[in-house]
């Protein structure tokens, strides 16, 4: 689907904490970029919050790279404020995300090995 | 929630930071977005909590999207100009020499007008020239005296410079000094970084004998030794002690190395410079009149010119100061010129990419991002022009150093200046704006009106055409003005000096400090010389003088008479050797030239010239006379020749009255002798220099140049002037050539399909031709009429700065209006060229 499908999903990571983490949103549906946000700064306690220049840069780059796209439908309009933009991850953005997971699933098995997982993370 | 409304219209303001792209993208999301976040903090420390997390936010955001936007635009511009390369090529190189001159010539403006002196509050300094005035200088203290009593200065010191033999060192040779009066650098409020400065009585008779060494000299010939303090240097034989040595960098007055105490004596000295710190409290006018008021009343009618005061900074700068203001306002008119000229090319461009920004406007391009985009298209041109602006910028500095050289070292030009590089950026920036505008004004239209094709409207024709007329008009009076400096020069350089210039060898000696010195080996040692050389092959004769025409500074002798009649004016005593006339070319009116015999037998004879002999009835009349001081008698007049230029300023006349009698102990500072040879004079210089040399190799002989070469060196300045405005001249025609040539070939290829009907129906390739020609004359004739008025303005500002420039009569103007009209219409013709190749059936068909 993607015009970017000719590139490898592995080209582009590691991804930067905060395009991985919009990405990880957007796998669970289509959100608009205030939804994104709350998402990400309840997920990770507050610890990464994006302020509006900065997430809609990112959004920006990530539609640049084809990882996400615009949705034409909204949800009910009644629903919700027509001027909010809604977006939703493509299957290169699910590869690359993919990619970007077992990249980090490989690192933490390494981090295990080496240093032993506490009970409590 | 009362802050609610203030908050967003803050926000909204700050969102205009963004690029065009990004903007009119997230714009609307981002501010929903601050209302969401507005909403859910309630209370002021969240509110500053929100604030402090959005403007981080923004610090780093708004770089980052202007970045990556810049960077498109700056690849689509490249791709541009890679499609049009001779087009940029030719808005690049206008640009560039249009930056590039006014840099340059800034940086000379900015060295000798704008940059501070090196002395202590330099504003309240102020220079007199020891042609227009010397202060009380019988004695040291006559003239301490004076400056005690004076009013209007709180410190005055007298300086004297002259090159000398130095001896008693490692490294003997020639150096140049200043002789001062001991108040000389508490004057400037300069302390020496070692030792001390002279003190007060330092310069009577006794107590004179010490010096000021130059750090340069310092270093060069005891290399820094804290030892050089007490030491001896001879200076023409005579023996200082170093008591101080001078910071770094000083070398006022005109380079000096070398500081010694003054020696008064008596009315001799008559290079004295006056350097002078105002009284505080004493502003410039009123010093001035205090000033003018003594003057006069020191010495009612002794001076030629009214004496002037200027402030220190105008005075070392002297001619330099008006020339550089001419070139800094001609290299603002081809600046101008070539602001015109791209903005005309881009408009041609933008009209040609009509098609292409409409796609792209159709294609959601605002409109803000596509005046982004060309804004972008104009800073990288200026921007690249600017860079290679300042190549041409350090050349221009370079050749004006070798024209023009700065008066003091602190004075240097340099590009690498804060002030220079300002004016360069800004010069820059401005241009863009300049040129940038319109295009983007017309682009803006586009937007708006619509996405036809076509890009050529009547209006936008009617821009340019007025962009061209600009062109015309600037261009008038840059070559009027061109043609008034030029005149100017070659006036300056056709003046008869009375001596002939062509075939003449001049190579300096001096004695001081030699065993030549010695008042009895004097006159031997030159008569060997010219003996020597007189016997060389192709040597037709030769002579010495102490002063050579040219070089008048400080030889003004003082009043004379005939027979008791006192002259109007001073005249210049001039001590010369036998032949002297004779071989410089002059031209004898009555009587004789001087002979061995005179010199020999210390006859007291003159040649008097011209000038000073028609105050006396004229040539025939003065003859037999005697030359008298009050009542002594000096001279017998045994001839009267033309008379020589010892100024180089053509209206000058203090020089007029000359006095030529035998030197009977030649071998003052600036001894010269003069070599009249067959043939090319540079193909002599070296066997004049040897066959000097030869009789006494301890005695320093240096100045080896014809007599050409000290003219053209005298006159390097006005010849640049007039070179580099005539440059800017051409090069605004050739500017204004290839905008009239723009706008018509373009005007062909837009209109064809009109012409091809025209051409249906009957009119002929020439009648078409014929109807451009006459567009186009009419807006060359649109731009005469202002060119012509501006002209004629300029010319009086030019009249004021360039001594010698006339204002242009109007005959000049019409011909520089001709010279355009001609030049244009050849290229109108030219760029009409196609029509005549025009197929109508091919044009007719392609509806």
């Amino acid at each position: 689907m993607s015009h970017r499908d000719h590139r490898t999903a592995s080209d582009l990571t590691p991804l930067s904490p905060a395009f991985f983490h919009i990405l990880l949103s957007l796998g669970a549906g289509e959100r608009h970029g205030y939804a994104v946000k709350s998402e990400i700064a309840a997920r990770t306690e507050g610890k990464l919050k994006l302020g509006p220049g900065v997430l809609y840069g990112s959004i920006n780059k990530l539609l640049e790279l084809g990882l996400i796209e615009e949705a034409e439908d909204r949800p009910d309009p009644h629903l919700d404020d027509e001027r909010r933009r809604y977006y939703r991850i493509t299957n290169y953005g699910r590869k690359v995300a993919q990619a970007e997971a077992a990249r980090m699933s490989g690192l933490v098995q390494l981090a295990a090995a080496t240093f032993g997982v506490p009970r409590h993370a | 929630m009362r802050d609610t409304p203030f908050s967003l219209k803050l926000y909204r303001r700050l969102l205009r930071f963004y690029p065009a792209d990004f903007r009119a993208n997230y714009a609307v999301p981002m501010e929903q977005e601050f209302r969401d976040e507005l909403a859910e903090s309630s209370g002021p420390w969240a509110l500053t909590n929100l604030w402090i997390q959005l403007l981080a936010d923004l610090a780093i955001s708004i770089p980052l999207q202007l970045s990556r936007e810049v960077s498109q635009d700056v690849r689509h511009t490249l791709r541009l100009w890679a499609s049009r390369p001779w087009h940029t090529a030719l808005a690049i190189a206008a640009l560039a020499i249009g930056i590039g001159a006014n840099t340059g010539v800034f940086s000379v403006v900015n060295a000798l007008l704008l940059r501070s002196l090196p002395f202590r509050d330099p504003s309240r300094l102020a220079a007199l020239n020891h042609s227009e005035f010397i202060p009380p200088h019988g004695s040291a203290k006559q003239f301490h005296d004076w400056r005690q009593q004076s009013t209007y200065f709180t410190d005055v010191a007298l300086t004297e410079e002259f090159d000398v033999n130095l001896g008693g060192v490692r490294d003997p040779g020639r150096a140049h000094l200043a002789q001062t009066s001991w108040n000389f650098f508490s004057t400037l409020g300069t302390q020496p970084v070692l030792g001390r400065a002279f003190m007060p009585e330092e310069d009577t008779p006794g107590r004179d004998a010490i010096a000021i060494v130059g750090y340069g000299l310092w270093q060069q010939l005891f290399a820094g030794d804290r030892r050089v303090l007490g030491a001896t240097i001879r200076v023409d034989g005579d023996p200082l002690t170093i008591v101080g040595v001078a910071p770094p960098g000083f070398d006022y007055p005109g380079g000096a190395v070398l500081w010694k105490a003054a020696k008064f004596d008596g009315e001799g000295n008559n290079g004295w410079d006056t350097v002078a710190r105002l009284k505080p409290g004493i502003a410039w006018p009123q010093a001035r009149e205090a000033f003018y008021a003594e003057a006069d009343h020191l010495a009612p009618n002794r001076y030629v010119k009214r004496p002037r005061m200027t402030p220190l900074r105008d005075g070392l700068a002297g001619p330099a100061k008006n020339g550089s203001l001419m070139l800094m306002a001609s290299v603002l008119l081809v600046l101008l010129i070539a602001c015109t000229n791209v903005a005309n090319l881009l408009m041609a461009r933008t009209a040609d990419r009509a098609a292409e920004l409409s796609v792209r406007s159709a294609l959601g391009a605002s409109r803000a991002r596509l005046a982004q985009q060309l804004l972008t298209e104009c800073l990288l041109l200026s921007f690249v022009a600017a860079l290679a602006g300042l190549v041409l910028a350090y050349w221009t500095t370079a050749i004006a150093v070798k024209v023009q050289p700065p008066p003091l070292a602190a004075q240097s030009y340099s590009i690498l200046d804060g002030r220079v590089l300002a004016f360069a950026a800004l010069a820059s920036v401005l241009s863009s704006l300049l040129f940038g505008v319109l295009p983007s004004l017309y682009a803006g239209r586009i937007h708006t009106f619509g996405t036809r094709g076509s890009g050529q409207t009547r209006g936008s024709r009617l821009v340019r055409e007025t962009l061209v007329a600009a062109q015309v008009m600037l261009t008038i009076i840059l070559f009027t003005a061109s043609v008034s400096v030029g005149r100017a020069f070659v006036r300056l350089m056709q003046t008869d000096r009375g001596f002939n210039v062509l075939g003449l060898v001049t190579v300096n000696v001096s004695l001081g400090g030699t065993t030549q010195q010695l008042t009895q080996r004097q006159l031997p040692y030159f008569e060997e010389v010219l003996a020597r050389v007189r016997r060389l092959a192709g040597v037709r004769s030769a002579s010495a003088t102490e002063f050579l025409p040219l070089y008048a500074t400080g030889f003004l002798g003082g009043p004379v008479g005939l027979d008791g009649r006192p002259a109007k004016r001073g005249a210049m005593v001039v001590p010369v050797l036998s032949g002297y006339l004779q071989t410089m070319g002059g031209r004898m009116l009555a009587g004789r030239d001087l002979t061995d015999a005179d010199v020999h037998s210390g006859a007291r004879v003159a040649v008097i010239s011209e000038h000073f002999a028609a105050e006396f009835g004229g040539p025939a009349e003065v003859l037999g006379r005697q030359v008298t001081q009050g009542s002594r008698s000096l001279y017998k007049i045994i001839g009267v020749v033309q008379g020589m230029d010892y100024e180089t300023d053509p209206s000058a006349t203090s020089d007029r009255n000359q006095i030529f009698f035998p030197s009977h102990s030649p071998g003052g500072f600036f001894s010269t002798f003069v070599v009249r040879v067959n043939g090319r004079a540079e193909d002599r210089l070296a066997m004049v220099r040897d066959a000097i040399r030869s009789v006494d190799p301890q005695v320093p002989v240096f100045g080896v140049k014809t007599m050409a070469q000290r003219l053209a060196a005298t006159f390097a300045r006005p010849r640049f002037y007039s070179t580099a405005v005539q440059f800017f001249a051409a090069f605004a025609l050739l500017l204004a050539v290839i905008g009239i040539y723009g706008i018509v070939s373009y005007a062909v290829v837009q209109r064809t399909h009109e012409m091809g009907i025209r051409m249906a129906l009957g009119t002929t390739p020439v009648r078409l031709r014929a109807i451009l020609l006459r567009r186009g004359l009419l807006t060359v004739a649109a731009g005469a009429i202002p060119g012509v008025a501006g002209a004629l303005l300029s010319g009086r500002f030019l009249e004021s700065l360039i001594e010698g420039a006339r204002s242009v009569d109007l005959a000049t103007s019409t011909f520089s209006v001709l010279i355009i009209a001609l030049v244009a219409s050849t290229s109108i013709w030219a760029a009409t060229r196609r029509i005549a190749g025009l197929d109508i059936m091919t044009i007719l068909r392609t509806e």
